[in-house]
């Protein structure tokens, strides 16, 4: 790579934007125009690219202080709307947190939305406890507040804007409820998050221009990043931002609380950052398009830290609606808005446009060389595969009292059907003998079940062990994708795992 | 072409009734989802124009439920137009616009009986709305 000849400063840009000449474009206006004209054109005439993005960030949540009740009250415990909110500090700081539920309407109300209300200019209903000191004798309190009447309102999220995202699929034969959204059964769907070509990370991958300092747009309002978000792994394109801003100025628009089923609440944050094209490196990285983004495919069925993975696939692909996976296809749909994403760049674009929205030079840099490692843990906790044991198995052509026969010998009480391949068909159990036996039947066929609850070998043992419980069973067979029997668990392998 | 549920219990499953009809009436019908075991089921059902009545009447005789499925309601204030909705819609009624928004086209919706985008919808913008009662006079469970 040849060094930049030419560079311009964050001081000349502001400059311009104070005349009214800065020549400002959206991400998606300076993919066009490096495309039709080049890099050295596109540097020569472009001061500014406006990235965006509006998607589920959970870890995302409000700082607010309420002031002091008469007598004070040094709350202990508190609740917003019934969604509790923490109290990490002093008497009447409070921390409201994006995923915490209501107590009354758990998984369709929470912290997420408590901040939309206050946001929106709302009533929202507080109700505290403590347990009293002779400084702030109160033990109790209730009223209701708006965001006039807070002191201070900031949005502190300190895991934001992530740089791109898996794409969700399900193998399993159960619709799964995930925080990527409601997953259909073999791969009849597939799940994404994140704004591709837009996403203000993507457009600056070096953390050139952006760092601590550096003002942003946040949820309809100027903010500013604070640093690197928790989970920050720039080394393979994972990077997060934390950032703050003051929620009293910010819009409902770009603050929505969300609800998803069966994984809890969050909040919908409108982010973009302001990329200043200081050399031709950063038009270039500017130009950078949605088939150039690659994300793995993982399978969200199997519950584990480390998911098998099917591939990877571009951002391209997964916004033109369907991708291939294990060469079927599969229809992709967003769980960010696209469309809230172009609003808030061309929004910031307007800001600088109208000379409302300055530039600033990072106070200092974000890593760019580190990776999010995974829990150190010191107990381990038991597989399926660690427990299973080789399955009693018969085909469906053998009779009941050759069947019978083996369940003594071998003394189990499951006994797997499977084809000349090892496949699952059926199970036969103790008590299906016995009763053939009371009723005079001969076919296995009659006896047969042939929907078998089943378990992974990679599964935890609490989850399939939790499986034969729901269905009232004593034994589950182990599968892999192909349905092949691989053993069988039972609930005596469970106990006396527990009983250990 | 207009869409059927088809509700079976227990004592229908074990007669060939939709393949009867279809052979009957010669009607060549598109399953859209069909969910039934041994204790029941339903199937959800696309009929031509032409012949619905007379196909709903045919299943109506031999005591099958039938309801004609009624929309699904999309507040679009609180939609935000992710577009998690889209892959799940297995008849194709919702697609993004031009301008990224998410739009539902009440021609395809099979709604309620369908219903399989609502509590995917991280927004709670898309409800769905309860059968009217008057106009399915013979959605009701065949008394035991």
């Amino acid at each position: 790579m040849s060094k930049p000849t030419k560079t311009r400063s964050i001081e000349e840009i502001n400059e311009k934007i104070r005349k009214g000449d800065a020549q400002v474009l959206t991400a998606e206006e300076m993919k066009k125009l490096v495309e039709s004209s080049g890099v050295e054109v596109a540097f020569k005439e472009v001061d500014v690219v406006t990235t965006g993005t509006f998607g589920a960030m959970c870890s995302s949540g409000a700082v607010i202080n309420i002031g002091h009740s008469d007598p004070p009250i040094k709350i202990e415990k508190a609740w917003m709307n019934d969604v509790e909110v923490c109290h990490p500090g002093a008497a009447v700081d409070l921390f409201i947190g994006a995923t915490n539920m209501s107590e009354k309407l758990p998984f369709e109300y929470g912290g997420g939305h408590v901040i939309q209300d206050l946001v929106a200019g709302n009533e929202v209903q507080l109700r505290a406890t403590a347990y009293g000191t002779d400084c702030y004798p109160r033990t109790s309190v209730k009223t209701t507040l708006t965001k006039d009447d807070l002191n201070q309102f900031y949005l502190l999220n300190f895991r934001n804007c992530y740089q791109r995202y898996n794409c969700a699929v399900n193998s399993s034969d159960e619709v799964i409820y995930t925080y990527m959204s409601k997953l259909l059964p073999r791969f009849r769907n597939a799940t994404f998050s994140g704004a591709g070509e837009l996403n203000p990370l993507m457009n600056d991958p070096n953390y050139e221009t952006m760092g601590m300092g550096t003002r942003i747009f946040l949820g309809g309002a100027q903010g500013y990043i604070i640093g690197e978000g928790t989970q920050h792994s720039p080394k393979n394109l994972n990077g997060t931002l934390m950032v703050k801003g003051d929620a009293k100025k910010m819009s409902p628009e770009f603050l929505q609380g969300a609800a998803f089923t069966g994984y809890g609440t969050s909040l919908y944050v409108g982010l973009g950052v302001p990329i200043p094209i200081l050399n031709e490196g950063l038009a270039k990285k500017t130009a950078i398009q949605d088939k150039d983004i690659l994300t793995d495919i993982v399978d969200y069925s199997v519950p584990r830290r480390d998911r098998p993975k099917f591939g990877q696939v571009s951002y391209k692909e997964l916004k033109s609606g369907s991708i291939t996976v294990n060469g079927k296809k599969v229809r992709a749909s967003s769980l960010s808005s696209l469309k809230v994403a172009k609003k808030v760049s061309y929004t910031l674009k307007s800001w600088i446009d109208e000379g409302r929205f300055f530039l600033t030079a990072p106070v200092e840099r974000l890593p760019t060389n580190t990776v999010f490692k995974a829990m150190r843990q010191t107990e381990e906790i038991p597989f399926v595969v660690s427990v299973m044991h080789p399955a009693v198995t018969c085909t469906e052509d053998e009779e009941i009292q050759a069947i019978a026969k083996r369940i003594v010998t071998r003394s189990v009480n499951h006994i797997v059907v499977v084809d000349e391949a090892g496949k699952l068909l059926g199970i036969v159990t103790s008590w299906d003998i016995t009763r053939a036996m009371a009723e005079g039947k001969t076919a296995l066929s009659d006896i047969e079940s042939h929907n078998v609850v089943t378990a992974k070998p990679d599964e935890p043992l609490e989850i399939a062990s939790k499986r034969m419980a729901q269905n009232n069973i004593s034994a589950l067979p182990v599968i892999d994708i192909e349905r092949k029997v691989l053993g069988i668990v039972t609930s005596e392998d469970v106990s006396r795992l527990l009983g250990r | 072409m207009g869409r059927i549920l088809i509700r079976f219990d227990e004592d229908q499953i074990k007669e060939p009734i939709a393949s009867q009809i279809i052979i009957e009436y010669k009607v060549p019908m598109g399953i859209l989802s069909a969910h039934i075991n041994s204790k029941g089921g339903e199937i959800l059902a696309e009929v031509p124009d032409d012949i619905l009545e007379k196909v709903v009447n045919a299943f109506r005789q031999r005591g099958v439920s039938i309801t004609v499925p009624k929309l699904i309601e999309v507040d679009s204030d609180k939609c935000f137009s992710c577009g998690s909705c889209i892959a799940l819609c297995p008849v194709e009624a919702i697609s993004f616009a031009n301008d990224s928004t998410v739009q539902f086209d009440k021609e395809k919706c099979v709604g309620s009986s369908c219903s399989i985008c609502v509590d995917a919808c991280p927004a709670r913008a898309i409800k769905s709305i309860k059968h009217n009662s008057l106009e399915n006079p013979v959605n009701r469970k065949k008394k035991s």
